[in-house]
């Protein structure tokens, strides 16, 4: 099952690093990612990062909202999609 | 010669620092110099920290984990880049997976000098990302104090954890003088949960016809133990104990049936499963505890406490989920449990029955000193506040069953990651953190080898931990599963060249003494705990004794063995009684 991510990342050294980190180790596999600081919006990242995983995806968001540099995060299951 | 940091110099980020410690209430922490964290020790020279030279900086980040678990306040250590800051790594992750909360400072390269390979330059920023709750890599001193402000806030606040802090030289060395002084931040403790979810998990409770408390670590994290038991005394319901909730109760507890999961007292196992309604407080179904998880407390519907939400339905799902203060939580349970249920009497009596019928029994046959038994004396013997910090393996298991704990904060144990080393450091970190208090260390053969440097910190500063070392010539945990799952084909688990453990206590300076016959076992225990100083007990043990009860791997915890049953089919029933 597929699912995107809508994230908001203060603008800190790791930020980026640190939410891939734990969607991998949380068993949660990167498909897709795109982004970009945000001028205004204080220089903030607004990430999508499009995971797979059979877990249920609350875990991963609540983990996510557990990083001090994420602002942020909403979870969209994406329809029709496949592993 | 005239340092950089010299009274009379502009204070640098270094000086700094260390004054951010001071009024942050660090007195004590731990640490080994080296060449990018210079600056940093030379300020401490004209500071009033209490610095504790380590021998390893694994021994620096475990004995500031044992100080934090002890005393309940933030562990510091500091180590130098490169290998001394991969040497914390061990004791960070240990803190991350069992909630201690820590700031480790580590020196870096100058910023220049990042990303170039220079000499000693590790990127432990990227290294430790997984184990921390936070971490900076401070590239300008105007950053220093929002990033110490937000470090001992963030290692304490909520489920508390470790932070790291990398420190390039040239930022240690930037001029400061333009800095405002630290002010320890605010920690709010985690918000009372909903009322909504309070009001269903009343319910739950109330009617349930079998119901059990599960306490976890949780509970003294939120210094909660009062409120538990002020709630378990109210409600008498019966409750079990995770690794790390162990004394959460007092011992001998009418309510409490002891530690649950794979070695866990059959009382508690038997309570769980055959339970209603599981009441979770502050813990998170670690597999050691459930056994196979897909058939663990199979009746029970769940009601969920913790102040991580992140735990809640990880792994069981929750029947009603009550994210928020722990604490808080157990308070308005207890108003509304005021007395016992009449119509939970007849579990409570089956529960207590269990405890009696199953209790741990001393009375092994053989010759050998017997573990257990010597363990139970230890704490009859040992003043009731004792720290006992152990290491991992049997020893480690015997301790959780056979120590007595007045309070969680007692139990030193590295219940996540399982830290064979853990326990000589961890031991250090507690006297200092309680110095007028009496802090064994139980260790076993393989585990003391592991930080056993540290015999040199214990001797130096005439810390007077008591060590009490089981030598069964093994890697007795490794010996036991290969015995009972591997056919016992042993693979590379005999350390019977040990060395001579008394020998080598007195060559640090410690007293020791050998004991290896259950007579000598009173003796031997009351000359330990009678030693002002630094005192090893070496105690001889049976390399074939086991931990028991044991739930073997991935199997429900209704099926306890009590022996091997390739050995003694008949001794006694591997699978709880209906």
């Amino acid at each position: 099952m597929q699912y995107r991510l809508d994230l908001v990342l203060q603008p800190a050294e790791g930020a980026l690093l640190r939410v891939i980190g734990m969607a991998e180790r949380r068993g949660f596999a990167p498909r897709a990612i795109t982004g970009a600081p945000v001028a205004t919006d204080d220089g903030r990242w607004h990430l999508q990062l499009v995971v797979d995983s059979q877990r249920p995806p609350e875990t991963l968001c609540r983990q996510m909202e557990k990083i001090y540099d994420c602002v942020s995060v909403q979870m969209t299951a994406l329809e029709g999609a496949s592993a | 010669m005239n340092s950089p940091t010299h009274r009379s110099a502009p204070p640098n980020g270094a000086r700094w620092l260390t004054q951010a410690l001071e009024a942050e209430g660090v007195r004590t922490l731990f640490g080994y110099p080296g060449g990018t964290i210079m600056p940093f020790y030379d300020a401490l020279v004209d500071s009033s920290l209490k610095h504790i030279l380590v021998r390893h900086e694994q021994g620096a980040a475990l004995a500031a984990n044992g100080f934090a678990r002890a005393s309940g306040q933030v562990g510091v250590c500091v180590a130098t880049s490169g290998p001394g800051a991969s040497n914390l790594v061990t004791g960070i992750a240990d803190a991350m997976l069992d909630s201690v909360p820590m700031v480790c400072i580590t020196g870096q390269v100058a910023t220049p000098l990042l990303g170039t390979d220079a000499f000693q330059e590790l990127d432990v920023f990227g290294l430790t990302m997984p184990i921390v709750k936070h971490s900076w890599l401070v590239r300008s001193v105007d950053d220093l104090p929002r990033v110490v402000a937000d470090a001992f806030r963030i290692a304490r606040e909520g489920r508390p954890g470790p932070v790291l802090i990398d420190l390039p030289k040239d930022v240690q060395l930037a001029d400061a003088s333009h800095l405002p002084a630290h002010v320890p931040a605010h920690v709010e403790p985690p918000p009372a949960p909903a009322d909504a979810a309070i009001a269903e998990a009343i319910a739950a409770l109330a009617a349930a016809e079998k119901p059990v408390v599960y306490a976890g670590g949780g509970i003294a994290l939120g210094d909660a133990v009062q409120d538990l038991r002020e709630f378990v005394e109210a409600s008498a319901i019966p409750t079990v104990m995770t690794l790390r909730g162990l004394g959460a109760l007092p011992p001998q507890h009418p309510q409490s049936l002891g530690m649950l999961g794979m070695h866990g007292t059959r009382a508690a196992n038997m309570a769980v499963q055959e339970s209603d309604l599981l009441l979770v407080l502050g813990a998170r179904f670690d597999d050691r505890a459930t056994g196979k998880l897909a058939e663990f407390a199979p009746f029970a519907r769940v009601v969920h406490i913790d102040a991580d939400a992140y735990e809640i339905s990880k792994l069981r799902s929750a029947d009603v989920a009550v994210p928020g203060n722990v604490g808080h939580a157990i308070r308005a349970l207890r108003a509304a449990f005021p007395s016992p249920k009449a119509h939970q009497d007849a579990w409570r009596k089956r529960c207590a029955q269990h405890r009696d019928r199953f209790a741990a029994r001393y009375d092994a046959p053989g010759q050998h000193i017997y573990a257990p038994a010597l363990l139970k004396r230890l704490s009859e013997l040992a003043p009731a506040d004792t720290v006992v910090a152990c290491d991992v393996g049997q020893h480690q298991m015997w301790v959780a069953q056979h120590c007595r704990f007045t309070h969680p904060r007692n139990h030193l144990t590295s219940g996540a990651l399982g830290t064979m080393g853990f326990g000589l450091p961890a031991a250090m970190g507690a006297q200092f953190a309680c110095p007028e208090r009496t802090v064994v260390l139980v260790s076993g053969d393989g585990s003391f080898m592991m930080n056993v440097q540290e015999l040199a910190t214990i001797a130096r500063c005439r810390l007077p931990v008591k060590i009490i070392l089981l030598d069964n010539s093994s890697l007795g945990m490794v010996r036991q599963w290969q015995e009972l799952f591997f056919a016992e084909r042993y693979s590379e688990i005999d350390l019977s060249d040990n060395p001579d453990f008394v020998a080598l206590a007195k060559v640090f300076g410690i007293a020791a003494t050998r004991i290896d016959a259950r007579d000598d076992v009173e003796g031997g225990l009351a000359a330990l705990l009678a030693e002002p100083g630094p005192a090893l007990l070496h105690v001889a043990i049976d390399a074939r004794a086991n931990v028991w009860p044991l739930v073997p791997p991935n199997t429900a915890n209704s099926t306890m063995l009590e022996s091997n049953p390739a050995h003694a089919r008949q001794e006694i029933p591997n699978a709880i009684p209906a």
